[in-house]
């Protein structure tokens, strides 16, 4: 009972890191101040997933959105016109119609937590080590061509990320 | 129900609810796709309480996480390539200089 109550304590403290972070993110003028708590908001989630005891996925959702998220950091001194926020540039608009839809998907969401029958709940997660041996067997098994698919499909974005970043050939103009 | 399920499903929601707002106030493309990262955020939460505390034996529901990831890289990559290419012609990546898009 302990076990799940400090369970249930972790999960609570990181969910609301990852919230007030992903506030951060929107409520600063910096970008890079807005990347890195975007950073810290994932990383919080990553925590959370470590305290619902799925090992591998957090250790994923960290390594992971740390390198995006670093790459986003230097998109923003990159292309932003004022990537420190010394300005104080507003840069929302609709600003009242974006909170009422934000808060009335969030109370939607919340309501349908709340009120759906979810059916019986196991306390009890499968081991580290058998969760990596049945995710590799489910990955290589039943859902290979899905996983497959995935791979192909960051090929593809990856492939056409870079052609349309590529500037446009200047032609020759022939005679 | 499950406290540990409900608190995860309520982050969940949060996550959503915050990310649909920065996406739809936000004037900039790179703070846009933030706002899409955490919705997307938000299905990564709900889909790993899912597995752990209804369906734990099945490791679909930890598959289904890794697709989620993919798309939110197939997401930043696309985007920033998009960003790249509309900084190259316009030199900025503010949304409201796009409104030629519209149509």
């Amino acid at each position: 009972m302990a076990v799940i109550t400090l369970q249930t304590f972790f999960i609570a403290l990181f969910g609301i890191a990852a919230l007030w972070f992903g506030v951060v993110v929107f409520r600063t003028s910096s970008m890079m101040r807005s990347a890195l708590a975007l950073l810290f908001s994932q990383t919080a989630l990553g925590a959370m997933f470590l305290a619902m005891q799925a090992e591998f996925l957090g250790v994923l959702q960290i390594m992971m959105m740390a390198t995006e998220m670093s790459i986003m950091a230097i998109f923003m001194v990159m292309f932003m016109m004022d990537p420190g926020g010394l300005g104080e540039m507003e840069m929302t608009h609709q600003k009242r119609l974006s909170i009422a839809a934000g808060v009335i998907g969030a109370l939607a969401v919340s309501g349908v937590a709340l009120f759906a029958h979810w059916g019986p709940v196991t306390t009890v997660a499968p081991a580290a080590a058998e969760q990596i041996r049945g995710l590799g067997t489910e990955l290589l098994g039943r859902s290979m061509i899905i996983f497959e698919t995935a791979g192909v499909t960051i090929l593809t974005a990856m492939i056409a990320a870079t052609a349309v970043a590529m500037p446009a050939l200047q032609r020759k103009k022939t005679a | 129900m499950s406290p540990d399920l409900l608190t995860a499903l309520i982050v969940g929601a949060g996550l959503f609810g915050i990310g649909l707002y920065g996406a739809l106030s936000q004037t900039n493309l790179v703070m846009i796709m933030m706002g899409v990262e955490l919705i997307l955020a938000g299905a990564l939460v709900n889909l790993v309480a899912f597995w752990r505390f209804l369906h734990p034996g099945s490791y679909a529901g930890q598959m289904f996480v890794l697709i989620v990831m993919t798309v939110m890289a197939v997401e930043m990559a696309v985007g920033f390539g998009v960003a790249i290419a509309r900084f190259r012609a316009r030199g900025s990546v503010e949304m409201e200089e796009a409104r030629e898009l519209k149509g």
